[in-house]
Order: structure tokens, then C-alpha cells, then sequence
């Protein structure tokens, strides 16, 4: 598949670098995400739950991009079908144009692994790796050699200002080192997409703060397209683009380039 | 290390108290799987050898129509040159003795009992014999300790059972009278003897039924020449009886010889080896279809547990293959480590009753007898390299076959809903 992204090593620069500032500004603007009348109904015990209902949606490449909405809005189920977890009930879903509804579970794993990183609310770090060994693990499923996945993680965690803190454990990290694990585990392949899910959620808001600072300085300076579902407003507030759901349909036209209102 | 191994590995030291127990419960199977089955090999071995050397052989060569007819018609006549052919042609032979086999009866008093009359020479007999080497002699002498000239009456020596002194109410010293029906007549032939030995080797037809004695008293009562009725070959090994069988078979001359392994000719003693064997077998089943269980259950309990992690894994693109990988190594390394520890102290424990044995009748206050074969009070821990190998080959594919359920219910696992688990 096709990358739209130009110009990407195998890991991060630094924030804020000459280079990884010369690749954001080179992106080309094209679709990583179309959605097209989308769907998604659960049924469970004979009950029907119309969970999404006929969202019509398109992410460009390097968008920052928090799907909002109240709790049972449908916003993780969203969050789903974008990362390619699960599949629509009803419509098309398009991944970088590609029409996912013949695609089998294996295909979709393969994009999953190549293309996508996720960030979850609770981290879900293997608690056997260390922080490099986490951060390798993607890149170790796509069967990259180890000594360059080792640079790549070394350098994005190194990035992600966790240079100290690589050879340890999960639980001898804090609440905010782990999710910065955990972004350094989504970003150092170099995906086309970042899915978080309420990233910030178990975070204190100075932590929250940092990583949000973070995520949208990758955006910023590396190009990758970040989708976020949350419904806190210091998340909303950064986002270049809010989509609003409610009952599991786009409630408010989709705003479009809320500017940063941080200097990162 | 690669992820899969690393993590399997990591896993199984994370979960200390669990893969404990599981080990402890694997360690504790193949230890004691490789005690029992030395032991029960080893005993196996001796109920074999102490039946070999009560009157068998390990191969034993007649003459042809001799077991269908087992008269004195069907004798060997040429048994010195046979002899002397087979000690050049099986390199596998330690010791060659001949026999005479009489079918007589023997009286003492009023009392009268139908009994096998065994000729043996006694200096080689006791090579191959317990009751010649005196190992199960209660009385008296064995035939080789006689003194060539004979005592004052003189009258040759012969060596009873206890039952049939018992039935005969004689004892050591007593005067017994034996009849045989010889070769080429209707008359029998009548001879008197002195008990000069008594014999315990807990098999009823031996005790009861069994007189050994000297060969050339035995041609002479019979009015026989050099005939004997059987060579019996014994060699290094039991395991070779089969190939050594075989070969003599197609070596010597057709429709002359007939030559039998001792299992061709003691049915009831091999049939209690095996009939012993297969209890043995379906312990070992029973033992193992627990033990599949249990490490079916840590397994399962393991996947489950670790349900969000495997989730993730998927979640972030692993094939499923990776995680049926990971569950394997899992058990693979649990299995090998448990392998390595339960066969090293399993056999540790197959040494030391390989070397000093062990006393059936210290340990269980009682002998141990099997196929009319009373097993010695002391004997030893035998174990088969090749069955050995199976049986631990075993227990690590019994343990991968059971990781099978786990690993594809784990690499079936649906990312969304296993991420959200626990």
C-alpha cells in the first residue's frame, strides 16, 4: 500500500528539529479515513443496539482530530471501526482508499500493524516488557531487524524525553510515563494514523497537559494524523478538528482547524 | 531473544507461584513415572532371569517334534557336536548346559509322587541354575558339592523339592526309590537314591513336582547313551533372545532342530511379565490423563488471565499465529525445564535401586510373586534408554497437545473485547 507520507525515517527526530519539521511541512493532503453512510449495530441477548448511525466522515493525512461526545455516544465504537477493530453493520469504510469490506481479519491485522498505532486509556503496556522492549514490539511484529527497531525505539523514547527510564518495567513507571510508553509504542514505527482513546483519562491535568503538548507537536513536526475520542474539554481544545456525536450519529457539522491555542 | 520466547519466559517467572505448583506437579510425575517404570522393568528382568535359571534358558534347542512329544523318542542324539557348533556360531553365549528330562515317579515308603526328573551336569549347572548355586537350596547339598566317591551305601545323590519331601515325609539322608519307563521298553526302570539336598524356590511345580540329578545317573536309569532332551543357551543379554532365537533357527539344519525362546516355552511366566507390564501401562495412563488435566486447567487459567494482553497484541496487529506461538513456548518451557528436573531426580532415585536395590520384604513386609515366580528379596531398578526417551517424549508432547485448546482460544481472541477485559 501506497504511503502518502514523503520523506519519513525509520524513527523520530527530536521535537522541534530541522528535519522533522521539513517533513511536516511536506505532506500531501490526502484521505486516510473515509467513512460513507457507516453503521454499527450490536446485538446481544435478542436486543438490537444501534450503536453508529450512518456517519459519513473523512480524516485527511495529518489532521489532529477528538471525536467528542458524552459517554454511550458511540465515540470508542467510532474509535473501532477508524482503527480498523472491528467492521461496520452497514456503509463502506476506506483506509488510505482502500475499501476495507472485503478485506479478512488478516488483511485488516497487517494494515492494523503497519499503518496504525493505538494509544489506550489504560495504557495496556506488556507488563513483562521493559519500555524499550514495548516500544520495539510493533516493529517486531512487522519483523523489522532487530538492531533497527532498537535505534527506532531508543530514539523515539529518547524523543518522548523517557531516555533514563528504557530498561524499566511498566510498574516501576508512573501513571504519565506509561502513557508516554505508550505513545512512543504507536508512534516509533511510523504509522499513517494514531488512534487514542481517551488518552488522558487516567491522568492528572498537569500530565494530561504534557501529553497533549506532545501528541500534537508529532502531529505538528512528523506529520502523523492523530484521531482521539474524549470528552474533556482541555483535550477538545486542541484539537484542530472536533466531531461531535451523540446517540451515535455527527450531531454539529464538523468544525474544522481549531488553531492551537498552545505553543508547544 | 525473539518477542514470542521473550515473553513466555517472562511469563512463566511473573506467575512464580503458579508455574511452581504446575512444575511441582510435572517434576513430581516424571521423577517417580522413571522410578516406577525402572522398578517395574527391574523386577520384570528378575522374575525373568529367576525363571530362566530354574531349569530354562534363555534359547533352548531340541530336538525336532521333542515339545509335541516330549518322550524319550525324540531325543537329541549328537547334543556333544551340536554343542560344540553352537558355542562357535553365537558369540552372544555365555553358558551352554545340557539336559535330560525323565517324566518317573518317586516313592518313599507308602508314599508315591508323578514328578519331572531333571539330569544336569553339575559343574555347570551351577553357572546357570539357583538351585545349583544353592540360592534356593533350604538343605543339604547341591549336586556339584557332592563328593565324587560316593558314601558308604552308595547310592547316588538327587535333589528334591521342599513340598515333595514334604509329601514324601522324607528329609536329608533318607532313601528314595525313582521309576522311569526307559527308551525301547515296557518295563520300568527301577533305582534307589539319597536325598542329599532340598530345594525352596516358591514355584509350585518346581517344589512340588522336581528332582534334579546327576546326567549320567539320569542316561542310566533310563538305559539311554549320550542323548539329552535339551541344550539351553544362555547369554549376556535377555534383550537378545529374540535375534539369537531367529538365527539358530534359520542356522541350523531344517526339520532336525527346534529352537525355542524361553517365552516359546514358559507362556504362564511371560504372560505374568506382561500381564504385570500392562497394570504398569494403565497407571501411567490414569497418572497422565491427570496430569494432562491439571496443566490443561494452569494453561487455560494462564490465557485467561492474561486476556487483555493478548488482546492487545492483536489490537496492535500480531498475527495469531505469534500468540499460538507464545502459548507454546510457554508450555515448551515449562514442560522442558519440568522434564530436565523430574528425569534428572527420577533418575537419581532409579541409581540408587539400580545399585543397592531394594528389599521387597523390608519395604511391604511380604514376597512378591508373579507367574509362579517368587521374586528375590532384593532386586534392582532396570531402565530401558529407549522407553525411557518415549516416556518423557511423552509427557512433553501430552503437554503441548493440551496447550492446543489455549493457544487458539487466545489467538481467537476479539481485540476490542479482550482489550476492554479485566
Amino acid at each position: 500500500m501506497a504511503r502518502p507520507t514523503a520523506g519519513k525515517t525509520a524513527a523520530l527526530d527530536a521535537p522541534g528539529s530541522a528535519s522533522s519539521t521539513k517533513k511536516a511541512t511536506t505532506m500531501a493532503n490526502t484521505s486516510v479515513i473515509r467513512l460513507e453512510q457507516v453503521g454499527k449495530v450490536f446485538e446481544q441477548k435478542k436486543q438490537r443496539f444501534q450503536a453508529l448511525k450512518q456517519i459519513d466522515l473523512t480524516v485527511e493525512s495529518s489532521e489532529f482530530v477528538v471525536i467528542a461526545g458524552p459517554s454511550g455516544s458511540g465515540k470508542t465504537t467510532l474509535l473501532n471501526l477508524i482503527g480498523l477493530l472491528d467492521q461496520p453493520s452497514s456503509g463502506k469504510l476506506f483506509f488510505n482508499g482502500r475499501d476495507l469490506s472485503q478485506c479478512s481479519s488478516t488483511e485488516l491485522a497487517q494494515l492494523r500493524r503497519d499503518q496504525i498505532g493505538f494509544v489506550f486509556q489504560a495504557y495496556n503496556l506488556m507488563p513483562v516488557l521493559t519500555a524499550l522492549e514495548n516500544t520495539e514490539m510493533v516493529m517486531e511484529f512487522r519483523g523489522m531487524a532487530a538492531d533497527k527497531r532498537r535505534a527506532a525505539a531508543r530514539k523515539t523514547l529518547t524523543a518522548l524525553g523517557l531516555g533514563e527510564l528504557m530498561d524499566r518495567y511498566p510498574d516501576q513507571l508512573s501513571g504519565g510515563q506509561q502513557q508516554r510508553v505508550a505513545v512512543a509504542r504507536a508512534v516509533a514505527g511510523e504509522p499513517m494514523l494514531v488512534i487514542a482513546d481517551e488518552p488522558t483519562a487516567n491522568l492528572d491535568s498537569r500530565t494530561a497537559e504534557s501529553l497533549m503538548d506532545l501528541m500534537s507537536q508529532l502531529n505538528r513536526e512528523h506529520g502523523i494524523t492523530f484521531i482521539f475520542s474524549s470528552h474533556d474539554p482541555r483535550v477538545i481544545s486542541r484539537a484542530k478538528r472536533v466531531i461531535s456525536l451523540c446517540d451515535g450519529s455527527i450531531v454539529a457539522p464538523v468544525s474544522q482547524a481549531v488553531e492551537f491555542s498552545h505553543a508547544v | 531473544m525473539k518477542l514470542e520466547r521473550k515473553l513466555a519466559m517472562r511469563n512463566l517467572l511473573r506467575n512464580r507461584q503458579r508455574s511452581l505448583l504446575t512444575s511441582i506437579m510435572i517434576v513430581a510425575t516424571v521423577s517417580l513415572m522413571i522410578l516406577f517404570q525402572g522398578l517395574s522393568d527391574g523386577g520384570h528382568r528378575a522374575m525373568v532371569d529367576i525363571g530362566i535359571k530354574m531349569g530354562l534358558g534363555h534359547v533352548l534347542v531340541y530336538q525336532q517334534g521333542y515339545n509335541d512329544d516330549p518322550s524319550l523318542e525324540h531325543l537329541l542324539v549328537d547334543a556333544a557336536d551340536t554343542g560344540q557348533q553352537l558355542q562357535q556360531s553365537v558369540p552372544e553365549l555365555t553358558h551352554m548346559v545340557r539336559r535330560l528330562h525323565l517324566n518317573g515317579l518317586i516313592q518313599a515308603g507308602a508314599n508315591g509322587v508323578p514328578i519331572t526328573l531333571a539330569g544336569v551336569d553339575p559343574g555347570l549347572e551351577v553357572q546357570v541354575s539357583r538351585i545349583a548355586d544353592r540360592k534356593s537350596m533350604m538343605a543339604g547339598q547341591t549336586l556339584a558339592e557332592l563328593p565324587r566317591e560316593r558314601s558308604g551305601n552308595g547310592l547316588p545323590g538327587i535333589v528334591i523339592g521342599e513340598q515333595l519331601a514334604r509329601n514324601l515325609e522324607v528329609g536329608l539322608g533318607d532313601r528314595v526309590t525313582v521309576s522311569v519307563k526307559p527308551k525301547g521298553s515296557s518295563d520300568l526302570s527301577r533305582e534307589a537314591f539319597l536325598v542329599t539336598g532340598i530345594f525352596k524356590t516358591g514355584m509350585q511345580e518346581l517344589d512340588a513336582f522336581w528332582a534334579e540329578l546327576d546326567i549320567a545317573d539320569a542316561q542310566r536309569l533310563a538305559r539311554l547313551g549320550q542323548e539329552v532332551s535339551v541344550l539351553a543357551l544362555y547369554l549376556d543379554d535377555v534383550e537378545k533372545v529374540g535375534p539369537v532365537a531367529a538365527r539358530l533357527a534359520s542356522q541350523l539344519p531344517a526339520g532336525k532342530y527346534e529352537v525355542l525362546r524361553w517365552d516359546q516355552v514358559a507362556p504362564e511366566l511371560h504372560s505374568a511379565v506382561m500381564l504385570d507390564a500392562a497394570g504398569m501401562y494403565l497407571l501411567m495412563v490414569i497418572v497422565f490423563v491427570v496430569v494432562a488435566a491439571a496443566i490443561l486447567n494452569t494453561i487455560l487459567i494462564s490465557v485467561m488471565k492474561r486476556t487483555r494482553e493478548f488482546g492487545v497484541m492483536l489490537a496492535l496487529g500480531a498475527s495469531p499465529a505469534l500468540v499460538v506461538r507464545v502459548v507454546f513456548w510457554e508450555a515448551l518451557f515449562l514442560a522442558l525445564f519440568c522434564i530436565a528436573l523430574g528425569g534428572a531426580l527420577g533418575y537419581a532415585g532409579h541409581y540408587h535401586f539400580a545399585t543397592e536395590g531394594l528389599n521387597f520384604r523390608e519395604v511391604f513386609g511380604t514376597t512378591l510373586e508373579a507367574g509362579g515366580v517368587l521374586l528375590p528379596d532384593r532386586f534392582f531398578s532396570f531402565i530401558y534408554p529407549g522407553k525411557l526417551a518415549f516416556s518423557l517424549l511423552f509427557v512433553l508432547l501430552l503437554t503441548l497437545l493440551v496447550t492446543i485448546y489455549p493457544a487458539i482460544r487466545a489467538s481467537r481472541l476479539a481485540p476490542v473485547e479482550a482489550t476492554r477485559h479485566g
